[in-house]
């Protein structure tokens, strides 16, 4: 689901339990963690994230993400060009519409969480 | 200065071997003392594609199980003064050889000649990890095509934690009537991906199968556009800045590509 925005903070999601990847993960690479997990690069096509928590991306999110992966509902996933291949919360998935290309070519940070059981994406405005 | 190149792509048949040979011509072509390394081991081309298979007596397998030395199983090439092969061995696997090996194998070859240039199987597997073993430069090759990137992608993480960090891109292959009719990958959008230098593009032409069948470097076509890709390439290795060619074939000086590129 498309559409809206939202103005939540960051520092609603993102604790103390966080790590820094400072590098773009590439095709076959992989990172999970426990935690929230801030990526300043990009995540490519192939590449996965896997966090206990939520995740940002100071970049483009293109490969697969799973935020919430140990139960947190609350969890969000943030990009600065959100086109994942799949983005799953908790066990809620979710996939990049078909014709992606025509959707987003801008850089505009989005954010998706999980509203009444439904994985929904909004236009995220920076507080 | 990095003398080791290895010319790798993940995905099979994109060109590396293409490249491999062509960049060598290139570089021997402008007085450089070059040496080619084939790491296909078992999936011998390079010698063909060079139309020096006929006079292969050894191969790196007899060099490193200590059958005959270096110099011996090293070929000269018949048109550039510059230009060596050691070849591939044909009739063995890629765990002949092992990263170690091919580590002493480089440093002993750097002693010799100005560039040596790494021939590298497909894949990531040994024969990969044999043929980036002693390379302190990488050159990844892509076709516009997403596996083909994508498989770059995956190249390019594994040269980065194997310590070669900055790996070059070269596109092969390019249409630029397919780009422009929105069919096929634009540079724009490969760089995008692969955020990585780009070391030049190569257009597909007829030229190159021809060249290839015939045993002779498309490079030394001075009348080609893709020989003259592979010798704005050559240049680029050896540091020199020389501006990206306009690949369409038509239309005078439209600068196609160079728009795309973002030059223009
Ligand atoms: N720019 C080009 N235009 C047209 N044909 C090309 C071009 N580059 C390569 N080819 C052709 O594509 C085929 C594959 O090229 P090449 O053998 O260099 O790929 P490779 O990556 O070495 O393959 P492998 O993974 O099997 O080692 C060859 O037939 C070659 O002639
Ligand atoms: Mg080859």
């Amino acid at each position: 689901m498309y559409g809206g925005s939202t103005n939540l903070n960051v520092e609603d999601f993102f604790d103390d339990n966080t790590i820094l990847v400072q590098r773009t993960l590439r095709s076959g690479q992989s990172i999970s963690y426990d935690g929230n997990i801030v990526i300043v690069g990009d995540v490519n096509p192939g590449a996965e994230v896997i966090a206990g928590g939520s995740v940002i991306v100071i970049g483009a999110l293109r490969g697969m993400v799973h935020a919430g992966a140990s139960g947190d509902a609350n969890a969000v996933v943030i990009a600065f060009k959100l086109l994942p291949t799949q983005l799953r919360i908790v066990d809620h998935i979710t996939r990049a519409p078909d014709d992606v290309e025509n959707l987003l070519d801008e850089m505009v940070p989005e954010i998706a969480s999980l509203k009444n059981g439904v994985v929904t994406i909004e236009r995220w405005e920076v507080r | 200065m990095s003398k080791v190149i290895v010319v790798t792509s993940g995905k099979g048949g994109v060109g590396k071997t293409t490249t491999t040979a062509n960049v060598g011509a290139g570089l021997a072509a402008l007085g450089h003392k070059v040496v080619l390394v084939d790491a296909d081991i078992g999936l011998r081309n390079l010698d063909v594609v060079l139309g020096l298979e006929n006079r292969i007596v050894y191969d790196i397998v007899d060099v490193t199980s200590g059958h005959c030395r270096l110099r011996q199983a090293i070929i000269k090439d018949k048109r550039l003064p510059g230009l060596h092969l050691l070849p591939a061995a044909q009739t063995k696997d890629k765990t002949a050889v092992s990263p170690e090996q091919m580590q002493e194998l480089c440093g002993e070859l750097k002693k010799e000649y100005e560039y040596v240039i790494i021939d590298c199987p497909a894949g990531i597997e040994r024969g990969f990890k044999n043929a980036i073993a002693g390379a302190e430069r990488a050159i990844v090759v892509t076709t516009p095509e997403v596996s083909a990137v994508r498989d770059a992608d995956r190249i390019i993480g594994l040269l980065e934690s194997s310590g070669l960090s900055s790996p070059e891109l070269i596109i092969n292959r390019l249409r630029i009537n397919m780009v422009k009719a929105g069919d096929m990958m634009s540079i724009d959008d490969i760089l995008e991906i692969l955020a990585i230098d780009l070391l030049g593009v190569v257009p597909d032409d007829d030229e190159v199968v021809i060249s290839t069948n015939k045993g002779e470097p498309v490079v030394l076509n001075e009348k080609s556009l893709s020989g003259k890709a592979y010798r704005n390439i050559s240049r680029r290795i050896k540091g020199e800045k020389v501006p990206f060619l306009n690949l369409e074939s038509e239309g005078g000086f439209l600068n196609a590509l160079r728009r795309i590129i973002g030059l223009k």
